[in-house]
């Protein structure tokens, strides 16, 4: 299917980027590696009268590493990030959740900002016409029903990115700049968790910056991700946990944030430490949701989901045992 | 409808420099097939998944179907059509014809470009890095059983 | 077996270069002058008349070169059979399924096309739909058609020996039901069809299929032209696997939209469109009853199946039957009884899956399991006391030339280590295996044999002209492997035309895999007439007896006495210098029961050979999640003679990807009532390369008396099997028998903890 019209805009820097944003608004849609938005728009999801490729944007590509705090550019490559020695060693749930973005054609393209920006998702939601035709609107489509779940009031569509679980876990902050101004937010304040609107960045914003402040001490971390196939899909439930010990080296501390689980990623902070990590299971299933508006069952997707935080835990554990 | 207008696309695709004229909302894949007869990559599933429509550019693969023609210009293009080295197959698609790699042929040019990709950063992948880099190249027909064969004869031979 | 120069090599395939390089053209990357885009509006409502349809505004939008309708054909139904008739091309009356054609439009391009399409105003009045069988076939049910009440389309029934006597002797006996969604076929090559009609009114018409002269036949019939003015051309074709055998409303609709617009247009499916509206396969509740002797033969089998077949036939009298034929010819039964049913509800059409129903194949194997369970004996074994033998005839009059399926159980299990394995794996590790079997072609009426011509060139090349298609499988390569050896020639050779029903003569098609036996006779036929005249001519040369001569690498040459020799040229250019014209020709008709009928007769030869084989699993399961980890697969078949092993091993592994895989653990669609909601490749899940196992090839030649060098067939066989062992397998690892396919996570998962909660009970 062809894409719908629109007028393509090429700033040549980060100026003439938010000039541009600031001037058209909601009218425009960012495209930086475009693997989620030319899809959308292919779907008729989205018809922008502009879209903005910022991928040419160099300033917003890299990984800075420094000694209290990494900051990635919101325009570096997954892959980049996958196979960076530099955050395989210290923001290691990151690296993982890079390299397990859909398939390593995808991660050619893919970039962190898109990533993290992708939109909610549901069987009933990402069709085309074919499927859609003759149904009424729901609610993400500005209708006044689920589709999905019968008589629901809400909107039930599912956060599925890879990297927004891990990149919570550590305690990430977000640079949005636009014309004129900038801010800096917790990467939590992105998030809305609500699936029709599922974030607070404005129409005037860019995302230019990712900042990951260094953990302190001895840590670990892993992201976990569900999946029937090896490669290609989204998680149907995903995890990612840091675990760090004290100075002490007996206070343990775990973070674990949950993905594909609701509208947003959601986060567990300090869990209570236990030998069989079913405190933490029992957690992570309760913050779960799981409707069926997606692969597999909603009710299984939500066990998974508190199976990965487990097994998530555990594998930072196990990276902590090695490093001491 | 939203406006839109033509505009110039500047295309360098094996080795040659095309000058066209044509819509922004065009994607890659459309202009190589429909502008350029280089229907080489094809169009499986139109959203970035089954990698029928895999071309380098700059020598990484890519998803044409989801690339704007308009967004690549200055790059350079690879076509399955500027693998073969003239009149003679290049190693990698003589491999995939020995190895029976090919059923449909379908998936074939996508196939074949993503192995050549991989070779050229990898030139010893293991069974398990073949497989991985594959992952995102769907084959209804082969089981994958010839094709990894295939590319794991070039990676022994040191090609 | 004789020493062959090609036949039984390893030969690379002619048409791989060609695919290697992106030259061979797919049907949408046809390209003709002026060519326009065709665009089809599909219906929105599962079940609704059709009030009105005004095509006038978009007929009028400029850059609109032609509209249709149903007002632009005859109105006249159609059907694969006399007694099936009844889908138009474009209906008149209503819609009975989400994404049938209801008009089309041909424009200067593709945003003109959809832009036409919005402007098609459609008036409908939904009617009451049913999606399930159990909904079509409640009393109070809509009918979809008025000729097929309660919705039943098609009843098959078999019955042989006493069933009910079978039963009463037998020492165990059980019941069990299985079911199992659509499963998908997502050929790599979304349908396309390009059309275009010349000054004479010949229509040229190119699209994936699975016999060409299938397809030209209603076309000549819908457009009420001659067979020889219809001509479907010879193009590369992405996979069929069963779902592009009979005629599609898009050819029909891009035919007529280049009669009207006087220019070719193309029609390209998108992904969506391909799963939706050409085929999908049946899902299927399959109840079977078996009956067994103190040593697990089998005594009596009672099978019940309900399948939902969609809106129209399609070729559903052979999809009702071809599940149970394969069981029957693969497992010896005395007394066995059938009914098939194929239901009709408000859903996508159905049509002939290679797998032809994991549900049933892999009841009937499971269950054999559990029985042997019963017994004490394994599964291995229970497959060895019931496997067909040679010789042997099938319930329904089928007599088994050659069979190696004992053969291929022993191999595989001996390769696999069964014995080693089963029953000693640690918990969640088990090893399963499927065994089946499938038929070489089954009677088609003047339309069951293949006829091959053969023309020569002065200088000793030839072209080798016939039906055979291609559907991706090697069967191209196939006919010159056959003609080059039987002629004495190299593949170089050998050219082909193929496929194109201007020139080619009928043949039987690729769909039910008789491309090989019928065709590939037919090949051998005709090339061994080219060669008795050329023999003749150097027999007369030499002054010795046909007989004594021998054919390579292009020359003629006395067996005992290669010396003398004289090359195919030289034997060309003499007969030619005698003003002597020389071709070769040959036809092949299977020795089938011409009066066997999927429903008004299912008895009688089915077809001349039958192949046979078995699968064995070996599969991890994760406790936790239900994922199953897919660690060595061994495929054997026998498969009569091996005409190219690695053409063949490529079946195999292709086969256990698509039924065991995808078949048994991700491959399903998810529906809104009559809305696919999964018609995309994120959606259904395809086997990548990163999930599939080691896969053991293992060939068994029977060398079948009637096979061309004794071959079969073996594109289908190893896709169902490799199904059931999947399922024995999971099932062997959990310690569960499963009735409910795919197997995917959530139901190991749920198997599981019932399972424990048992436990705990007990």
């Amino acid at each position: 299917m062809r894409l719908p019209p629109f007028q393509y805009l090429e700033p040549a820097d980060m100026e003439e980027a938010l000039s541009l944003i600031s001037t058209h608004k909601e009218r425009v849609r960012i495209m930086a590696g475009g693997t989620d938005l030319v899809n959308r728009m292919r779907l008729r999801l989205i018809e922008p009268a502009f879209v903005m490729d910022i991928g040419k944007l160099r300033n917003l590509e890299g990984i800075d590493a420094g000694d209290t705090e990494t900051v990635i550019g919101a325009n570096t490559r997954l892959k980049e990030i996958a196979g960076a020695p530099l955050i395989n060693k210290r923001l290691t749930a990151i690296a993982e959740a890079a390299f397990q973005v859909a398939s390593p054609t995808i991660t050619h393209m893919a970039t962190v900002g898109g990533n993290l920006l992708q939109n909610t998702r549901c069987l009933y939601y990402d069709q085309s016409g074919m499927v859609l035709d003759g149904l009424e609107p729901c609610y993400k489509r500005g209708g006044t029903v689920c589709l999905a779940v019968k008589g629901s009031k809400r909107c039930f569509s599912v956060y599925q990115g890879d990297l927004a679980p891990a990149l919570l876990a550590f305690d990430a902050r977000c640079v949005l700049e636009k014309k004129g101004s900038t801010r800096t937010v917790s990467l939590t304040e992105l998030f809305t968790g609500n699936g029709i609107t599922p974030f607070t960045i404005g129409a005037d914003e860019l995302l230019t910056k990712v900042i990951l402040p260094q953990p302190k001490g001895i840590y670990s971390s892993a992201y976990r991700k569900l999946r029937l196939r090896g490669s290609v899909d989204y998680p149907l439930a995903s995890a990612a946990a840091l675990v760090s010990v004290a100075d002490d080296r007996k206070t343990t501390t775990c973070r674990v944030v949950v993905g594909a689980a609701g509208a947003a990623p959601k986060v567990i902070d300090r869990v209570p430490w236990e030998a069989d990590f079913g405190g933490i299971a029992q957690k992570a299933y309760d913050q779960a949701e799981g409707v069926d508006n997606l692969p597999m069952p909603g009710a299984y997707r939500r066990k998974m989901v508190s199976v990965l935080a487990k097994r998530a835990v555990q594998a930072a554990f196990a990276g902590i045992k090695e490093g001491m | 409808m939203n406006e839109m207008k033509k505009t110039a696309i500047i295309l360098n695709v094996n080795r040659e420099t095309y000058d066209l004229v044509s819509y922004p909302n065009r994607t890659l894949l459309e202009v190589l097939r429909d502008d350029l007869r280089l229907t080489g990559a094809k169009e499986g599933c139109g959203e970035g998944v089954c990698g029928a429509c895999t071309v380098l550019i700059d020598g990484t693969p890519v998803r044409s179907c989801l690339t704007l023609a308009v967004a690549v210009q200055g790059k350079e293009i690879t076509t399955i059509e500027g693998l073969s080295l003239g009149e003679k197959l290049h190693p990698v698609q003589e491999a995939f014809v020995n190895h029976h790699a090919i059923q449909c042929g379908f998936c074939s040019p996508g196939m074949i470009l993503t192995s050549y990709a991989l070779l050229e950063e990898n030139p010893n992948p293991t069974e398990k890095e073949i497989r991985r880099a594959l992952s995102g190249n769907v084959c209804r027909c082969t089981g994958y059983a010839k094709i990894v064969e295939a590319v794991k004869s070039l990676a022994e031979e040191g090609k | 077996m004789e020493d062959f120069s090609y036949i039984g090599k390893d030969m690379k395939r002619i048409d791989a270069a060609c695919k290697a390089t992106g030259e061979a053209l797919f049907a949408s990357d046809l390209n003709l002058p002026r060519m326009l885009v065709g665009k089809i509006l599909r219906s929105p409502h599962a079940h609704a008349r059709i009030v009105a349809i005004d095509p006038s505004k978009a007929e009028k939008l400029p850059g609109v070169k032609a509209v249709v309708t149903a007002k632009d054909m005859c109105g006249d139904k159609w059907g694969v059979f006399k007694y099936t008739q009844d889908q138009q091309f474009l209906p008149t009356e209503k819609v009975r399924y989400v994404g049938e054609e209801v008009a089309a439009v041909a424009a200067v391009d593709e945003d003109t096309a959809l832009e036409a399409l919005s402007l098609i105003d459609v008036s409908y009045e939904v009617l009451p739909a049913v999606y399930t069988i159990e909904d079509a076939l409640a009393p109070d049910a809509p009918q979809l058609h008025d000729v097929y009440p309660s919705n039943i389309n098609v009843h098959v029934v078999i019955d042989v020996g006493d069933v009910e006597k079978g039963f009463a002797e037998s020492h165990l006996v059980r019941e069990d039901t299985f079911t199992a969604p659509e499963d998908s076929y997502f050929q790599g090559e979304p349908y396309a069809v390009a059309a275009q009609f010349d000054h004479a009114g010949n229509l040229e018409i190119w699209m994936p299929n699975a016999g060409p002269h299938l397809k030209a036949k209603p076309l000549s019939n819908v457009l009420k032209i001659p067979l020889n003015k219809v001509r479907v051309r010879k193009i590369t074709i992405g996979g069929a696997f069963g779902g592009r055998s009979e005629i599609s409303p898009a050819d029909v609709i891009c035919a007529f939209l280049a009669k009207k617009a006087q220019r070719p247009v193309k029609i390209v499916y998108t992904r969506e469109e391909n799963t939706v509206c050409t085929r999908q396969a049946h899902s299927m509740v399959t109840k079977i009853k078996t009956g067994v002797d103190k040593e697990g033969r089998v005594v009596a089998r009672d099978i019940t199946c309900h399948m939902d077949g969609g809106a129209y036939s399609s070729t559903g009298p052979i999809a009702t039957s071809v599940p149970f034929l394969c069981m029957e010819q693969a497992y010896r039964m005395e007394n066995v009884r059938y009914n098939g049913y194929r239901i009709l509800t408000n859903k996508p059409i159905r049509g002939m899956f290679r797998t032809h129903g994991r549900g049933f194949a892999c009841g009937v194997d499971i269950q054999l399991d559990m029985i042997g369970e019963a017994l004490g004996i394994d599964p291995l074994t229970m497959r060895l006391r019931n496997a067909r033998q040679a010789g042997d005839t099938t319930p329904t009059k089928s007599y088994v030339a050659s069979c190696g399926l004992t053969e291929t159980i022993e191999k595989t299990g001996k390769k696999s280590r069964w014995t080693e394995k089963f029953g000693k794996l640690p918990p969640y590790h088990g090893i399963g295996i499927g065994c089946n079997s499938v038929q070489t072609g089954f009677p088609m009426g003047i339309r069951g044999g293949s006829q091959a011509f053969i023309k020569l060139n002065e200088d000793g090349g030839v072209t080798v002209i016939t039906g055979i298609v291609d559907n991706g499988q090697g069967n191209d390569h196939m006919i010159v492997q056959i003609a080059a050896e039987e002629l004495g020639l190299t593949p170089d050779d050998v050219q082909l035309i193929t496929a194109d029903t201007e020139v080619t003569p009928s043949d039987p098609g690729s769909y039910s895999m008789c491309e090989t036996f019928i065709g590939g006779n037919a090949v051998r036929l005709a090339a061994q007439d080219v060669r008795k005249k050329l023999f003749k001519i150097a027999a007369a040369e030499f002054g010795v007896g046909e007989q004594d001569l021998s054919a390579k690498n292009r020359k003629i040459f006395v067996t005992h006495n290669p010396q003398q020799t004289m090359s195919i040229a030289k034997a060309v250019r003499i007969a030619l210098s005698r003003n002597e014209s020389i071709s070769g020709e040959g036809s092949y008709w299977p020795n089938v029961d011409g009066k066997r009928e999927w429903v008004k007769n299912p008895y009688g030869q089915l077809s001349e050979a039958f192949s046979f084989g078995t699968v064995i699993c070996e599969v991890k399961v994760d406790p936790e999640t239900g994922q199953v980890e897919v660690l060595e697969v061994t495929a054997s078949q026998d498969v009569g003679y091996a005409l190219n092993p690695k053409v063949i091993e490529g079946q195999f592994e292709g086969g256990v990807a698509m039924g065991g895989q995808g078949g048994m653990l991700t491959e399903y669609l998810q529906w809104h009532e009559g809305r696919v909601l999964t018609p995309t490749q994120l959606g259904y899940l395809l086997p990548l390369a990163i999930d599939m196992p080691k896969i053991n090839n293992i060939i068994v030649e029977t060398i079948d008396p009637n096979g061309p060098y004794g071959a079969k067939e073996a594109g289908m066989s190893v896709a169902m099997s490799a199904a059931q062992a999947y399922c024995g397998a999971i099932s062997n690892a959990v310690g569960v028998y499963f009735h409910e396919y795919p197997i995917t996570p959530d139901k190991i998962l749920k198997a599981i903890e019932e399972k424990k909660k048992r436990e705990r009970k007990g």
